[in-house]
């Protein structure tokens, strides 16, 4: 995981971990791993990697299994969600990146049924 | 306090065993010298005055290395260690003077005991009239001149002490521990010694003594060696105080 | 709320400098702090302060709400810029004196720290490049079980792998009741450590905040900020 400092880094990293979880390169029900071993791997204040736990608790993509540690969930429905999402982020990020330069939502239309 | 002072011992292992070990070793050959030429009393002297010349020596590298183990604390970065650990200013000073204190003891032994043996080749009736002519009390003499050293270091380290209360860079810290010095040396002369002193020339005025004209500290005899302990008392009580409460290292 | 350390009109002068002027900073314990600035801002000497080194000109600075002293120093591992280790020492003895005068001292911790750094416990001091003595005082520093550490500038003259090693050595150290102040400026490297920062300059605090709502708000990183700030 590669973050830069530019903005909230425990967004960036929730962002990188839902990716992960859509992409597949986080299985569903998988353990997560610690506090301490994810701040140590990509080197953040473990602090932030709580924060990043606290906030993916709390939209229910992990859960935490008394004396035994964090999963990510397995319930089809939240993975679908999460992948609205990312879609939806990438989608309207693509938008407005079009949009700053000049095309109007009619003119991608056109443009990305020539493309695809 | 032991762990400091063992600290202390640790470092300077070495240089301590050589210094010792050389005093006696040396002692011994010219006491051997001595010996080796009974009634031959220059050769003797010679002997004895060039072990006199080592023990002197020793005696000063014993003091110097007494200044500079608190002298380094606080004008080196090594400061930043000695004054971060969990120790009072009283314990970190401690544990330096009882490395002084031991050194002192031990050279005072092994100079006195060859002090004894040189004097031993010597007639008794020679000895008897040197020590008649000066009127010489042996052992509050040794005890004051060994407390009136122990002092001076004591008074040179409330001197950089006092320096490391005012000043933090290096700059004018020799010259400033110098001036206070002096200001030490001419308050204790003055306003403690001086009224002291003047207290036996009144008594040996009174006892019709004739040598009241050049009195001085050692004459003073024990009353004298209780006052430099009592000074020893002030000046650690004092140094102690800043170490713990004032020094900016 | 528990603090670790706080100050309160906290100043420092040394003759005609003001290294610190009235500071008001309170550190909550669990967090790692950055306290950056230019050379001769006052971060330093804040330090020393804390460490119980410098005696406050004026406003009082308290440590487990006690003043400096004996106690202080029992919980609180210092880190200085300089090199402070006994010129006389090998590595072995350093490590012997701060288990003989530290209470929290872990050896068996020190002497994987000291592997660790690539540093040999025969070595003498004397011998030492200053990226050695770095990693060496760093390791001695968060081998100690201490409330808060203070590190003054930990990554001066230190090579890129000695640094990520040194990074690597902070976060393992670091626990929920301890507190870690580090005083840098090479902010890019340590900015994703921190909880908090403080940007003193001129003996006085012109910015603090939370790092993460600082980047939130400004849209930029905190090396960035510095460099805006410090023009």
């Amino acid at each position: 995981m590669e973050f830069n400092n530019c903005s909230p880094i425990y967004l960036q990293i929730i962002d990188s971990i839902k990716q992960d979880v859509v992409v597949g390169k986080l299985k569903t029900g998988q353990k997560m791993p610690s506090v301490r071993e994810l701040a140590g791997k990509i080197k953040v204040n473990p602090n932030t990697i709580q924060r990043v736990y606290q906030e993916l608790e709390r939209e229910k993509i992990t859960f935490t299994k008394r004396g035994m540690g964090t999963y990510l969930t397995d319930e089809e429905k939240i993975i679908k969600l999460l992948e609205e999402e990312i879609s939806d982020k990438i989608i309207q990020e693509f938008i407005n990146g079009m949009n700053k330069l000049g095309f109007s939502n009619d003119k991608i239309i056109g443009i990305l049924q020539e493309y695809l | 306090m032991i762990t400091l002072l063992k600290y202390e011992i640790y470092r300077r292992w070495k240089w301590l065993v050589i210094r010792y070990a050389a005093l006696i070793i040396l002692g011994l050959i010219f006491f051997n010298r001595a010996s080796a030429s009974p009634m031959q009393y220059n050769i003797i002297a010679e002997s004895m005055g060039k072990f006199f010349l080592i023990s002197i020596v020793v005696f000063a590298i014993i003091i110097i290395e007494g200044i500079n183990m608190l002298k380094e604390d606080l004008f080196e970065q090594s400061g930043y260690l000695t004054f971060t650990i969990p120790r009072k200013g009283r314990t970190i000073l401690f544990s330096k003077l009882t490395l002084l204190f031991l050194q002192l003891s031990i050279w005072t032994i092994i100079s006195i005991g060859f002090g004894s043996m040189f004097f031993s080749k010597f007639p008794y009736q020679e000895i008897s009239r040197i020590t008649a002519q000066i009127d010489f009390s042996f052992y509050p003499t040794i005890l004051f001149i060994l407390t009136a050293f122990f002092n001076f270091v004591l008074m040179v380290h409330l001197s950089l002490t006092l320096t490391k209360t005012l000043l933090v860079n290096k700059k004018y810290s020799s010259l400033l521990s110098i001036g206070i010095f002096f200001l030490l040396a001419y308050l204790i002369e003055n306003f403690y010694y001086g009224p002291f002193l003047n207290q036996i020339k009144y008594a040996y005025i009174e006892i019709g003594t004739s040598s009241a004209s050049n009195i001085d500290l050692l004459s003073g005899g024990y009353t004298a060696v209780f006052l430099n302990i009592i000074l020893t008392i002030i000046f650690f009580t004092a140094t102690a105080y800043l170490l713990e409460n004032k020094i900016n290292i | 709320m528990e603090y670790i350390l706080t100050t309160k009109q906290l100043s420092k002068y040394f003759y005609q400098k003001k290294a610190l002027e009235k500071v008001d900073i309170n550190i909550e314990k669990g967090k790692i702090y950055g306290i950056l600035g230019p050379n001769g801002g006052g971060k330093s000497t804040l330090l020393k302060l804390a460490a119980g080194l410098l005696k406050p000109s004026g406003g009082e600075i308290t440590i487990d709400n006690k003043n400096p002293g004996v106690y202080t120093k029992s919980i609180v591992s210092y880190l200085p810029e300089t090199n402070y280790f006994y010129k006389w020492m090998r590595i072995k003895d350093a490590l012997n004196f701060f288990n003989d005068l530290y209470i929290d001292f872990d050896m068996e911790n020190a002497g994987k720290s000291i592997e660790f750094m690539k540093l040999e416990e025969k070595e003498k001091i004397t011998n030492l490049s200053k990226g050695m003595l770095g990693r060496l005082k760093l390791a001695l520093a968060l081998s100690r079980n201490a409330k808060l550490y203070l590190l003054d500038e930990p990554l001066n003259g230190i090579d890129p792998v000695s640094r990520e090693k040194i990074i690597t050595s902070i976060l393992d150290a670091f626990n929920k009741k301890s507190t870690i102040i580090i005083c840098s400026h090479l902010i890019y490297y340590i900015e994703k450590l921190l909880d908090y920062i403080f940007f003193l300059s001129e003996g006085q605090i012109i910015l603090e905040g939370e790092t993460e709502n600082l980047r939130n708000e400004r849209r930029i990183s905190i090396d960035k900020l510095y460099q805006e700030v410090f023009q």
